[in-house]
């Protein structure tokens, strides 16, 4: 008879679900470090970009494409990454941010839908999906080692996206609370007409808040394309987790955004060794965020209704 | 100046001028290589259609076809191929000088735009010969339909009615739920000890892919496990991890998905650490270059991939003229088993067509598609056939190839795919019975 304590779920003992932890760390990570660059730029912005996954994409594919087609070294590509998603989302910011800046949200909002699309469209264009596939392995994913208690092995990317992912959490609230910029950048998440009445250069804050969101996005392009694949539809759709941890986190706090990141990235992979729910696993960004939602409704609700009585 | 100078000055110029004209031609004449595709047809050579090397200018005789397009399930390259091919033969003389115009239609998976687009394919566009469908739903949508009107289907199955209900539409391929249990059967001679039939849902809406790949596993008395999953794959690390557990230890793992998908789980396998743990198989779209360059070394012999097609740097004509005329006129479209099925099925409906005595019209254009037996091509591992019977499958024999330093290598020689449908013991009795693909007499492939 199995030991009871063992056994967890559906008949499915501990030892099914530890290869799977490791691996829903390490997606998780990169859907929170996705979802604080969507916050940060929501929070200095209003701007929920939707278009996150699809530059993230574009920095991937134009890392792969230096690499496939030029001679530039290794590094040298996955920085171009980087830049590419801080280059277009600055570009976007600068252009649009100011058209948009006195527009309600889901305006804001829409228009990066509308960059994403731009983005998909170009680069189905440029790089047909086709039955071709690439891949953007870095060299840090055939670096691994066997981690006995979870029967399972972790690679060097895993741990560079769980332990960047922590670093940008902890550095970005570090910025946003000490630093003149992150002060700003939190005077306008508040109100934007205020906070440049009192003198704070807005478009400034503002186009650093789209760099630096940008950055997070190539970074997280970069990462995925290891995790996931280089696909851009991919890569531009996984921005629905993303934007889920970010609103678990009701688009304000940095640290819930990274648990909710973590548990997304866990929940969907925990759900895999359990046969009945395994094909359904990819709705655990949406389960979760709708829970959370009604749970927040909930709480706004109840306080109204009891000064109302 | 003198006038001596004048002259030996024209002479010098004129003189210059005839040694430029004259290695312009020497080199033009030197440098012209026969045009892809040209010459004449021999055991030894292929050629595209008449071969003649002229382009032909007639009034176009209009084919067309469908394949499946959407995030995740894309057959363009088939079509891509067998557009190719018919761009070779309208450079070759075409079908008695008149070219073909090819067409095809994409679609995304949907009952309704699979009928919509075959309704204009035939109704609007009014072709002749309908070739290289590859759509998901067509054989089940539409294969009422194209009997109706009179057509002879060649395309790539993919559905069930492909191959056990549509007397008018014939496959090149044994579509992937055949190769599965090609790729089922390789692992099994391997010696797995469990198998995974692992597909995706969107490219089986029928739920019969993983059928034959399990009558292995269940044939040779070990567990087996059917197992589908969403496209694209956005996890590849846990699906890897989830397939490689559900095998256990020597398990084996069949996957049927297309190229850039099943490349995105081996990866994953491999982030894992898992190709050791258990045998990977795969159907045949993974019989491309590409996927055994992006796999590398690691895979080396690893990957037991199904081959209903030649390998594909095979020196046979067929495939050697296969690879010139993809590079010529299709330059994107990856060498695969995409892109043989799309050629091969162009090649057949080409040399039909070349067969119609007089008058081109769909009758006999169409007729002509339907008698089609004995066709030898070094494509396929037997002749290929259409003929009169409820259901076809003529490609129903084939390979195994494996990875080794980016390139597919031969591990297996061809061999019968296990019967496990009762349409394929009786497709395999009529062959005998007709002698449908003893390669004699051969098909005339130039009319």
């Amino acid at each position: 008879m199995p030991d009871v304590a063992e056994v967890l779920l559906l008949g499915l003992a501990l030892d099914d679900f530890k290869p799977f932890i490791l691996t829903g760390l390490a997606l998780g990570a990169v859907y929170a470090l996705s979802a604080t660059g969507i916050v940060v730029l929501y929070q200095a912005t209003g701007v929920l970009n939707l278009a996150f996954g699809a530059v993230g994409a574009l920095g991937a594919l134009v890392s792969w494409e230096l690499l496939n087609s030029t001679d530039v070294p290794h590094w040298v590509a996955y920085l171009a990454c980087v830049l590419v998603g801080g280059a277009v989302t600055l570009a976007y910011g600068l252009v649009f941010g100011s058209v948009f800046a006195a527009r309600d949200q889901l305006v804001k909002a829409i228009g990066t839908l509308g960059l994403a699309l731009v983005l998909l469209g170009t680069m189905y264009w440029i790089w047909p999906a086709g039955t071709f596939a690439r891949s953007l392995i870095m060299g840090t994913t055939n670096w691994g080692y066997q981690v006995d208690f979870l029967n399972a092995r972790v690679n060097g990317t895993q741990i560079i996206a769980f332990c960047f992912a922590v670093a940008v959490t902890v550095l970005t609230a570090l910025f946003l609370r000490f630093t003149k910029l992150g002060t700003a950048m939190r005077a306008m998440a508040n109100d934007r007409e205020i906070t440049a009445t009192l003198g704070v250069p807005v478009r400034r804050v503002e186009a650093a808040a789209w760099l630096g969101s940008g950055l997070v996005c190539g970074a997280s392009g970069l990462l995925l394309a290891n995790l996931v694949g280089l696909d851009a539809g991919t890569l531009t759709f996984l921005v629905i987790s993303a934007l889920a941890a970010a609103l678990i986190a009701r688009l304000r706090s940095l640290w819930v955004t990274l648990v909710a990141g973590i548990g997304i990235g866990l929940a969907e992979a925990l759900a895999t060794p359990i046969f009945e729910i395994s094909r359904y696993r990819t709705m655990a960004p949406f389960v979760l965020a709708i829970a959370a939602l009604l749970i927040f409704q909930r709480q706004r609700v109840v306080p109204v209704a009891r000064a109302t009585r | 100046m003198s006038s001596k100078k004048v002259k030996a000055g024209i002479a010098l110029v004129a003189s210059s001028l005839a040694a430029l004209l004259v290695s312009a031609v020497v080199t033009g004449a030197g440098g012209a290589t026969a045009p892809v595709g040209s010459g004449k047809q021999s055991a030894t050579k292929s050629v595209c259609g008449l071969g003649t090397g002229q382009k032909a200018r007639g009034t176009p005789i209009k084919v067309g076809g469908l394949v499946t397009f959407e995030p995740g399930t894309d057959f363009q390259d088939i079509a891509k191929a067998a557009a190719a091919y018919f761009a070779c033969v309208n450079d070759n003389g075409g079908i008695r000088g008149r070219p073909i115009q090819y067409k095809y239609y994409t679609t995304p998976i949907n009952p309704v735009t699979a009928a919509a687009q075959a309704r204009k394919l035939v109704a609007s566009d009014k072709v002749i010969a309908i070739v290289g469908n590859t759509e998901i739903l067509d054989c089940t949508v539409n294969h009422k339909y194209y009997r109706a009107n009179g057509y002879y289907v060649i395309g790539s199955g993919i559905a069930p009615e492909c191959y056990n209900g549509a007397p008018t539409m014939a496959q090149v391929n044994m579509g992937p739920a055949y190769s599965a249990t090609g790729a089922a059967q390789a692992l099994v001679r391997a010696g797995a000890k469990s198998l995974v039939c692992d597909t995706s849902n969107q490219g089986d809406p029928t739920g019969y892919v993983n059928l034959g790949c399990m009558a292995v596993g269940r044939q040779a008395g070990i567990p087996v496990v059917n197992s589908h999953h969403d496209v694209p794959v956005t996890d590849a690390n846990s699906h890897a991890l989830e397939l490689v557990t559900r095998a256990g230890q020597d398990g084996g793992i069949v996957l049927t998905y297309i190229p850039p998908e099943a490349l995105k789980i081996l990866q994953g396998a491999q982030q894992q650490g898992l190709i050791d743990r258990v045998k990977w198989g795969c159907a045949t779209p993974c019989n491309t270059d590409f996927v055994a360059a992006a796999l590398g070394a690691p895979w080396n012999g690893k990957l037991y991939v199904n081959a209903e097609l030649a390998l594909l740097d095979s020196k046979g004509p067929d495939m050697t003229l296969y690879r010139a005329v993809l590079k010529k006129y299709a330059g994107k479209t990856a060498i695969g088993s995409f892109s043989q099925m799309g050629y091969t099925e162009a090649l057949i409906a080409t040399a039909a067509m070349l067969n119609v005595k007089g008058a081109i019209t769909k009758q006999k254009v169409n007729r002509a598609i339907r008698d089609v037996k004995n066709f030898k091509t070094d494509i396929l591992c037997k002749p290929w056939y259409f003929g009169v019977a409820p259901y076809h499958n003529p490609n129903n024999t084939d390979k195994t190839v494996v990875p080794l330093n980016g390139k597919m290598v031969q591990k297996e020689g061809c061999f019968d795919i296990f019967a496990y449908t009762p349409q394929l013991r009786n497709i395999r009795q009529w062959e005998k019975q007709r002698k449908l693909n003893t390669g004699s007499p051969p098909y005339p492939r130039q009319g």
